[in-house]
């Protein structure tokens, strides 16, 4: 038992290890810039602007938007990256499980997003004159969503290549389609029967929904079921990176 | 003794290629370990499953005392790594590299520090410790790389082609620290096509060709059952045309290669030839600068094994003398 606590204090020690040393190296890289913290708020503006919107109903949108985009684009760009440099084999040689280094590698764009999170509600709440509702809530959602989209950004950047070009492309054309049917941009009142049921398929439903029982106290659907559907996808996104990895161990990545 | 590394009947396919076929060998704690062979042999793919970055297709690894395919962890723990590619980040500084390093291995903040100056005293990068590695040069990187494989004192050190593209003062400096750590108990594995480098530091060195271990054995051992390479080197005052051709014609010399000014003739027993080359010499009114005898090096017993062609050995030790189609035209070691 003293031997399974040392270990585990450990592990968490090592997979925060690999944490801050990515924030220190990546955060500030064009790349993560670029697809991480820009890239939803271009997509925001770009989908609301001449719209009418409450300022809640805005803000709402902004966090779930952001929460997305950006947890999900560290994996991809962080992974490959290191890979061709040659330091992802550092990692994988060094005394930690590989859930370890993923649970490392996820906080990284988990912390990257809640940060671009905050400055989207600080932005909503000073320019949008937007109220909260529940602001526990919504840290609590800014939490979950963050390791649940960085575990799905994980999944990408766990696919045995060198280069990120190969794994940016699919990642954020499929990110551009779970956008589009999980209740972002058309609220899932306003969808066909068809599209919601796509939509229940998305996690990113439940984080809308989420967010919008945070931000303008009531939602679509129930909150507990938003809550665990957003931690039981973030544990099961782990089985196809743990999967990647071991494939990579096979094909030489 | 226990053996740092046990490898039994390892193999490793990609698809349908065999990178490693069925390789069998122990390392003995405190050896240096060389890993010869050419590019493509499967130098690095065995690495690679020694140090659990790859999996094998079949076989069984032993890493001080622990199977890697079911209990890694504690073997990682001690071992150290250095690939062919100074692997270290370029955005953090050398100290802040060593520090993560360190943390990963669990070091305590004093043991990491004190460790961390040694080394970068030791390997004369203290001046710069605090300089984003983006500026260092390729020899201060890879000093730097070796650096955070051996923060915490590993019992086995792996390195993939330590020096190669080094300047010869980086190059000495790294073989200086390989020999101490040697010394202080460390085993050492390392891969290389430096074959001198290896003949210099290695105990033992394996050769490896098509995936296969094609000799093991200590570089003097390996060079005597290698008898046959033997050679005469000889330069004359001057260089006649044709001055190959003659040579070559001449009786027990099985080739002739060029070697800068000198010329090289190989034959299994050079004094029968030394006489015979200064009848010639004379015969040819050539004047004789130097003239020495060669035991076979270890680059002749890598050629004679991998059957690769850098200038000189193109025929097995055991096959007859064919004059014409051995002489080696132009050809440079």
């Amino acid at each position: 038992m003293k031997n399974f606590i040392v270990r585990t204090q450990d592990e968490l020690a090592q997979a925060w290890t690999v944490t801050l040393k990515d924030m220190k190296v990546y955060y500030l890289r064009p790349g993560m810039i670029m697809f991480g913290f820009m890239m939803p708020f271009f997509m925001f503006f770009s989908f609301s602007v001449r719209r009418e919107m409450a300022a809640g109903e805005g803000l709402s949108r902004l966090l779930a938007l952001t929460i997305f985009f950006t947890a999900a684009a560290a994996g991809p760009f962080i992974i490959p990256t290191e890979r061709r440099m040659g330091t992802y084999d550092r990692l994988l040689a060094a005394p930690m499980s590989l859930f370890t280094l993923l649970l490392g590698k996820i906080s990284v764009g988990a912390f990257f997003a809640m940060i671009v999170a905050s400055v989207a509600a600080l932005f909503g709440i000073v320019f949008l004159d937007a109220n909260i509702a529940q602001p526990a809530l919504m840290i609590a959602g800014i939490i979950l969503g963050s390791f649940t989209f960085s575990a799905m950004g994980v999944i990408f950047g766990s696919i045995p290549t060198h280069n990120p070009g190969d794994v940016q492309m699919p990642s954020t054309l499929i990110r551009w389609i779970l956008l589009f049917v999980s209740g972002v941009f058309v609220p899932l009142a306003d969808m066909s029967a068809t599209a919601r049921g796509f939509s229940y398929l998305s996690p990113l439903t439940y984080a809308q929904d989420l967010m919008n029982h945070a931000v303008l106290g009531m939602g679509e659907l129930n909150l507990w079921l938003d809550l665990s559907i957003l931690f039981i996808s973030g544990i099961l996104f782990l089985l196809p990176s743990i999967k990647l990895h071991k494939r990579g161990r096979v094909l030489g990545y | 003794m226990q053996n740092a590394i046990e490898v039994k009947n390892l193999s490793k396919y990609y698809g349908k290629f065999l990178a490693v076929d069925n390789v069998s060998f122990s390392v003995e704690k405190g050896e240096i370990f060389g890993f010869l062979g050419p590019n493509g042999a499967g130098k690095s793919t065995t690495q690679r499953m020694l140090t659990s970055l790859l999996t094998p297709s079949d076989g069984q690894i032993n890493i001080l005392g622990h199977d890697l395919a079911h209990d890694a962890y504690p073997a990682k723990g001690q071992i150290g790594l250095v690939p062919e590619e100074s692997n270290v980040y370029t955005e953090l500084s050398a100290w802040d590299n060593l520090m993560f390093t360190g943390r990963l291995y669990r070091m305590s903040k004093e043991d990491r520090s004190a460790r961390a100056e040694e080394l970068l005293k030791i390997f004369g990068l203290w001046e710069k410790k605090d300089v984003k590695v983006e500026n260092f040069s390729k020899g201060m990187r890879r000093r730097l790389s070796i650096a955070m494989a051996i923060i915490h004192t590993p019992a086995l050190l792996f390195l993939d082609e330590p020096t190669p593209g080094l300047d010869a003062q980086s190059a000495r400096a790294i073989q200086s620290i390989i020999r101490q750590l040697s010394t202080e108990g460390t085993t050492v594995f390392m891969t290389t096509h430096q074959i001198e480098e290896a003949n210099q530091l290695c105990d033992r060195v394996a050769i490896i060709n098509h995936g296969k271990i094609a000799a093991i054995d200590t570089p003097e051992k390996l060079k005597q059952t290698f008898q046959q390479v033997q050679s005469v080197e000889i330069a004359f005052t001057q260089s006649p045309k044709g001055l190959e051709e003659k040579l070559t014609a001449l009786p027990e010399v099985s080739t002739v290669v060029k070697v800068g000014d000198k010329w090289r003739l190989y034959n299994d027993s050079p004094p029968i030839l030394l006489p015979l080359l200064v009848q010639f010499a004379e015969k040819e009114n050539l004047g004789i600068q130097s003239l020495n005898t060669l035991a076979p090096s270890l680059e002749d017993v890598f050629l004679q094994i991998t059957g690769q062609e850098v200038g000189a050995i193109l025929e097995t030790p055991t096959s007859p003398k064919k004059k014409a189609g051995m002489r080696r035209k132009g050809g440079k070691k």
